[in-house]
């Protein structure tokens, strides 16, 4: 166990070196790539945040639930781009341009691959920066107030949304080793629904919607539900636990589909694989 | 009298192959994007589920007789669904940007027609996928998510059609423009295109009239070009602007977008760069 953690450890901190010399290679190219990931994330929240400050809130949420809410997805989507950077979070792209042969010679197991390759601490943390403190200035404001009991819950959520999130990209993302051509870029579309649909409330859409954005397409797990109760006025009850709870079987869904891809990959590998990485 | 009808008739001569060349290009533009993917429809569920969601969020803001800055429910939902229907119309843009990331630039220069006239043919025809698996369903969708999809009035109708012109006109202006910078100071056309949809999110006011945003930013947004691409043919369908004002600032801006296009074309087009695929 200690042994599998120091190796991480050294994975990750090979991966950051790599990060960082690939950001300070030229001033300009850096400032581009912080000042536009900033630009990106905080653009994306901009429909509800601008509703919520216009009208003191949007139906039964006041404006301070909504900005959490907000900060509470962009605090998963920071999080998740920290670690799964570099077309990992892509990974219909990784699959579908056969570039999934890089990761599968490295000698090491797959899995330890998956979450270490991505790892880029210094070129994404800013919106994690101004995500963690917009959530906790706004967490301040909520009626229940910041207990330690909260704080465990909304780590908890955290994490879980996190991993939903990419449970859903790894899902559907696998569609391309069925259809590497045609579903290379299948996982920008989910993650477009993750960012889309994650930043509204959807308390605001029909019972059947609401449910299918939990469950078939579970972008409600990613940040509304969870901000739901954690925001809500008696603090987190045992619905904070809905999201923690069905983390699991998404993530156990994602091995699945994906070792049932791996396994075909394995019989008929990769057209489009060229030595230098790219794609035909 | 013969003089002045032998350069016409080769003008029109010279016209027919460029129309031709420029129907074949839509064509095949169209039937690419129906056949590229069928993967293709999640973004097409995606914006019917989002319009979807939106018009319930107006409808949890705002109550029946209750306006925002002079916006009724009905107008503003109205604004929402027709803004879904036209989205890739008021946020024109086409694949010049990738065209020159990926070297394919070199074959349309060599192309016997010209690159404008292939980039309007080229945008119109992947409209077409758009139209088809998400304009038409929302239409058909309206009665039941109880949305009026018609004009203010007749007049509105009329003022509609040059306003989406003139939107569509600044829109590849600026698309135009981005991809030659692009170009010019090596940056990814992802980045320029993914940024540009962020800022053009905003500021556009394709999803909130910009008279409703807070700090008073409509005042500010309603003057700069993305206001001309997305909240004027907007304001003109809802019978919520001042139709000639909108008009006039949309031209203004269709004509300095596109002098300056035309501007940084002629200077950058022979350094060019060509990045390769």
């Amino acid at each position: 166990m200690a042994g599998r953690a120091r190796e991480l450890t050294r994975l990750w901190s090979k991966y950051a070196g790599m990060n960082l010399l690939t950001l300070i290679r030229s001033r300009r190219s850096a400032a581009i790539e912080i000042g536009t990931d900033v630009v990106l994330n905080v653009a994306v929240v901009s429909t509800s945040l601008l509703l919520a400050q216009r009208f003191n809130g949007i139906g039964q949420w006041d404006k301070y639930q909504i900005f959490f809410m907000l900060g509470y997805a962009m605090t998963v989507n920071g999080a998740l781009n920290i670690f799964f950077g570099y077309n990992l979070r892509m990974i219909s792209r990784r699959i579908g341009r056969g570039q999934l042969d890089h990761m599968l010679l490295q000698p090491q197991p797959f899995w330890r691959t998956f979450i270490t390759e991505g790892f880029m601490p210094f070129s994404e943390p800013s919106v994690l920066v101004i995500a963690g403190a917009f959530m906790g200035w706004s967490a301040a404001r909520l009626p229940a107030g910041v207990t330690a009991l909260w704080v465990i819950a909304l780590v908890a959520n955290l994490i879980a949304s996190g991993g939903i999130v990419m449970a859903f990209q790894v899902i559907w993302g696998a569609i391309a080793f069925w259809a590497p051509m045609s579903a290379e870029e299948i996982s920008s579309s989910t993650n477009r629904m993750v960012l889309q649909l994650g930043t509204l409330p959807l308390n605001v859409v029909a019972t059947g919607l609401q449910a299918t954005l939990v469950t078939v397409v579970p972008v409600g797990l990613t940040a509304w539900l969870p901000a739901r109760e954690l925001a809500g006025p008696g603090g987190p009850g045992l619905g904070a636990l809905a999201t923690p709870l069905a983390a699991p079987v998404f993530l156990i869904l994602a091995v699945l589909t994906f070792r049932r891809g791996l396994a075909h990959y394995a019989e008929i590998g990769s057209q489009r694989y060229l030595s230098f990485g790219h794609r035909r | 009298m013969t003089s002045v009808a032998w350069p016409v008739a080769g003008s029109i001569r010279r016209l027919g192959p460029q129309a031709r060349a420029i129907g074949k290009t839509f064509s095949l533009s169209a039937i690419a994007a129906l056949g590229d993917s069928k993967l293709r429809l999640l973004d097409s569920a995606l914006r019917i589920v989002r319009v979807v969601v939106l018009l319930a969020l107006w409808r949890s803001i705002l109550g029946h007789g209750e306006t925002a800055n002079g916006f009724g429910l009905g107008t503003l939902l109205t604004y929402t669904l027709v803004g879904e229907l036209f989205a890739e119309q008021l946020s024109a843009g086409s694949d010049f940007g990738n065209w020159i990331w990926e070297g394919s630039i070199v074959s349309k220069m060599v192309y016997p027609f010209t690159v404008v006239g292939q980039i309007i043919a080229d945008v119109a025809g992947q409209w077409t996928f758009g139209f088809v698996s998400v304009s038409i369903p929302i239409l058909v969708l309206a009665p039941l998510l109880g949305v009026d999809p018609l004009p203010a009035d007749a007049r509105a109708l009329f003022a509609f059609i040059p306003a989406i012109a003139l939107s569509v006109i600044v829109g590849l202006a600026i698309d135009f423009i981005l991809a030659l910078a692009m170009a010019v100071y090596d940056l990814a056309p992802w980045l320029v295109a993914n940024l540009r949809a962020a800022i053009a999110a905003v500021l556009a006011g394709t999803v909130i009239p910009l008279a409703i945003l807070p700090w008073g930013l409509g005042t500010i947004f309603q003057w700069l070009p993305f206001a001309s691409m997305g909240s004027a043919p907007l304001l003109i369908y809802t019978g919520s602007g001042h139709v000639a004002r909108l008009l006039l600032v949309q031209t203004g801006w269709a004509a300095v977008m596109t002098a300056l296009a035309a501007g940084m074309w002629r200077a950058s087009r022979e350094r060019l760069v060509s990045h390769g695929g």
